[in-house]
């Protein structure tokens, strides 16, 4: 379908391409999987954030359309080292002290306004973006104090107290996306149209936003890397529905569907549709884990007994098969195996057994009472997924045959997050917290103590341990990167044995696409990194 | 008997669906012991294929069969008391408001149309989103957007009967006028008002199954309509999930209103 929407432009590029295949005749022959300029990517959107500019906002939804226009200092990469890719930065270095980062910008890379993009639009998007109104910049640059540019293409990031270079090189693909300092500069920065109507320098320029409609993208013929991008337009049509989006890839309206937008229940279906494809991969650096978030203030709670007898009572093996239907792993703690720097496998883990987990209730003394319940705990389903509530359904269940008795509570977002998280209203909850790459962005938040009520996704559990609290601190100015992998190490051990949360599974998304759509989940970020070098095939 | 053969035909089968519809709820327990959510089998068997799961397994590996006996106890205990409350509502705003006249009558029939501005559907969603799902609060929320058709009804009856002999008999008998409203006039004018308690019946039950559905229903208990969310993300490779509650839910707004019609079939038979 897309072929009768041909503009002029990808027109001539067919036909350009076309013309190229006669000159080499051979070439064309011997490599069929060579790349093919054009077309377009109609792709199922799910989101319309209200704000869409990703220095601001690090959250997916943004960044699923925001990282093809506005780009970061670097990307994940499957091969690379660190498991970096560089895009604006060519090369970065810390000093030995870690007062000092510094980073080589690339040469010849222009707005898609025109103006040249150099070392002061990195300056400015550090002090006055990232550092102030972004949501993870404010914890990875909280000690940044200015940025010197002895050169157009060098910056040179000064801290006042230590930072660790392996927290700003995980955090690079997240944190840094560079907005152009000419349209921000001297403007209230949260409130530019340019949050709306995005300039960068990415393969793909903003081309228009029609609300509840789509989002569309246009190639960037400036970009700086040769022979990129490959497609014309790339369209985000919104679906809100998601039993829609798997019946719009078979009916070929879209051809890609990110985020799990086709729910995992359908994909055994779909896999088996004539040309359509399932990538379970590409999202290894969005890693959602499922967690049961434990309020401690509850006397039977603050027990370490009964929290081990909450998870023994966990059938980790049916959470993967049945609620994930596979496309899940089981979690030993708070680090997903998949970070090979960080995760410490040699952990407590507390394997499925419901009678060790009434003794336990046993020797904690809660015994059964006459009809049979233990205790009664509120339970509290996170509503951002089907799993989540299917998994809250479950524990209910696990829990009964354990003798406690779980009254699930549900409620929409805003009144989960204000329940859970402000008012401290719940007993246990089914959560699910984003890895990112680094434990200091993602996890010790869930560990810590004394951060204030209505911070989402932190410790509001009541949970409160001087060991814990030296670790994370320790770790947090720790600018030896092995060092600082240890500490973590030993934070996983404590927290394990400790179990102040219990981690169930590790999950991702799975990608649906059409089988002409090439370079589908080539980096652990792709749904949000910048598709460059995605082509269609004839 | 007598009743019965007055019934039109459409009047029994109304009535043989309902007397079906509470049995399976009586039985529910005796048919399928135990929580109805607790799971008991390989999920996603299929209808018929499992003697231990006749109607087969949702996607946790729930009964089906099981789930739609305790769904029925669900619906028809959030309809009926939903019903009952929204008709003596209704029938005593009516009541007060034709019997007394005047300002009072103003106020609450503007009171009562500003109710029927908003659709009774959007008011149980709001009243829901606010208290959270339970039954109590579910037959509240139900209750606040049908109780405004009673009430008119009533008052239109009231507003013809104060008229009459016997409530000015009343009056020089020295009763009070509230005892005259409620004791006199209220039992006069609740025939077509209950009479309304048919349709109040099935809109609650639709309703029910609605804001179950979209997950604003007891999480802690079956119903239909939550039957029917859960099994629409599967509604291509399973339908039968959401198929077996949606005829439930079928049959019982049908044999509701077979029996309404047969009703109110028979009062215009009779002199």
């Amino acid at each position: 379908m897309s072929r009768i929407l041909l503009n002029r432009r990808s027109f001539l590029a067919t036909t350009a391409s076309a013309g190229a295949m006669v000159i080499l005749p051979n070439r064309a022959g011997a490599l069929a999987a060579a790349p093919v300029k054009g077309g377009r990517l109609v792709v199922a959107g799910d989101s319309e954030p209200a704000n869409l500019n990703p220095a601001i906002v690090a959250s997916n939804g943004v960044f699923f359309v925001a990282s093809k226009v506005i780009e970061p200092l670097a990307e994940q990469s499957y091969e690379g080292s660190d498991g970096l890719a560089p895009r604006l930065a060519i090369s970065w270095e810390g000093s030995a002290d870690g007062h000092t980062a510094t980073f080589k910008l690339r040469d010849g890379v222009t707005w898609h306004d025109g103006k040249p993009f150099t070392s002061a639009d990195v300056a400015f998007s550090a002090l006055e973006v990232w550092r102030k109104l972004q949501n993870l910049g404010r914890v990875v640059f909280k000690n940044l104090e200015s940025v010197e540019t002895p050169d157009d293409h060098t910056a040179v990031f000064k801290f006042s107290q230590p930072t660790p270079f392996q927290l700003i090189r995980n955090a690079l693909p997240v944190v840094t996306s560079v907005l152009p300092k000419h349209l921000y500069e001297g403007t209230d920065i949260a409130k530019n149209p340019a949050n709306q109507k995005l300039v960068g320098t990415g393969p793909f320029k903003f081309g228009e936003y029609k609300p509840g409609e789509y989002y569309l993208l246009k190639r960037n013929d400036a970009y700086w890397q040769k022979d990129a991008p490959l497609l014309d337009e790339i369209v985000y049509q919104i679906l809100p529905d998601r039993a829609a989006a798997g019946n719009a890839l078979e009916a070929g309206e879209i051809q890609l569907a990110a985020f799990s937008a086709v729910p995992l229940a359908d994909l055994e279906r779909i896999s088996k549709v004539p040309g359509l494809k399932v990538y379970p991969n590409g999202y290894e650096a969005l890693t959602y884990q499922l967690i049961v978030e434990i309020n401690h203030r509850r006397k039977e709670l603050a027990d370490v007994r009964v929290r081990r007898a909450l998870a023994h009572s966990i059938d980790h093996a049916f959470v993967v098969k049945t609620i994930f239907l596979g496309y899940a792993k089981s979690a030993t703690g708070p680090i997903p195996a998949y970070d090979k720097t960080f995760y410490e496998p040699d952990t407590a883990t507390y394997a499925f057994d419901p009678a060790k987990a009434e003794a336990l209730l046993d020797e904690a003394g809660y015994k059964r009472g006459a009809d049979g319940n233990r205790f009664t705990l509120k339970l509290r389903p996170a509503p951002f997924f089907n799993e989540t509530k299917q998994f809250g359904d479950y524990l209910r269940q696990a829990l009964a045959k354990i003798g406690i008795d779980a009254r699930v509570v549900s409620n929409d977002t805003p009144a989960h997050l204000k329940a859970v998280y402000t008012d401290h209203d719940f007993d246990i909850t089914v959560a699910t917290p984003v890895y990112r790459s680094d434990p200091a962005i993602s996890t010790t938040i869930l560990f810590e103590s004394g951060l204030p009520a209505g911070v989402p996704f932190s410790n509001q559990y009541g949970y409160a341990n001087a060991e814990v609290d030296r670790l994370i601190k320790d770790a947090a100015s720790e600018i030896d990167a092995a060092k600082r992998a240890d500490l973590y190490k030993e934070l996983q051990r404590k927290v394990a044995d400790d179990l102040p949360l219990i981690n169930v599974a590790e999950f991702s998304f799975i990608s649906v696409a059409h089988d002409s759509v090439q370079n589908v989940s080539n980096n652990p970020r792709w749904a949000v990194s910048n598709w460059a070098d995605v082509w269609l095939r004839e | 008997m007598k009743r019965w053969r007055q019934l039109n035909l459409e009047g029994r089968a109304g009535c043989v669906l309902l007397v079906a519809l509470v049995l399976m709820a009586l039985l529910a327990p005796l048919i399928a012991p135990g929580d109805p959510l607790a799971i008991t089998g390989e999920p996603m068997l299929r209808p018929f294929s499992s003697e231990a799961h006749m109607l087969g397994t949702d996607r946790l590996g729930r009964d089906v069969l099981a789930g739609l006996l305790h769904g029925t106890r669900t619906t028809l205990l959030v309809a009926l008391f939903s019903a009952a409350v929204a008709l003596s509502a209704g029938s005593i705003v009516g009541t007060l408001a034709g019997f007394l006249g005047g300002i009072a009558d103003m106020v609450l029939m503007r009171i009562t149309e500003a109710f029927q501005t908003v659709p009774a559907f959007l008011l149980a969603l709001a009243a829901i989103s606010a208290t959270g799902p339970s039954v109590p609060t579910l037959i509240f929320a139900i209750s606040l957007g049908t109780w405004t058709q009673a009430a008119r009804v009533t008052r239109a009856q009231v507003l013809s009967l104060r008229e009459r002999d016997f409530v000015a008999a009343a009056r020089t008998l020295g009763m009070r006028p509230l005892e005259i409203a409620f004791r006199e006039i209220l039992p006069n004018a609740f025939g077509p008002t209950a009479s309304l308690a048919a349709i109040s019946v099935a809109a609650a039950i639709l309703i029910e199954a609605a804001l179950s559905f979209l997950g604003f229903g007891d999480p802690n208990r079956v119903t239909w309509g939550s039957m029917i969310a859960e099994g629409r993300t599967v509604l291509r490779s399973a339908p039968y999930l959401s198929i077996v509650p949606g005829i439930a839910l079928v049959v019982t707004v049908l044999g509701i209103h077979l029996l309404g019609r047969g009703l109110s079939h028979r009062e215009r038979l009779q002199p």
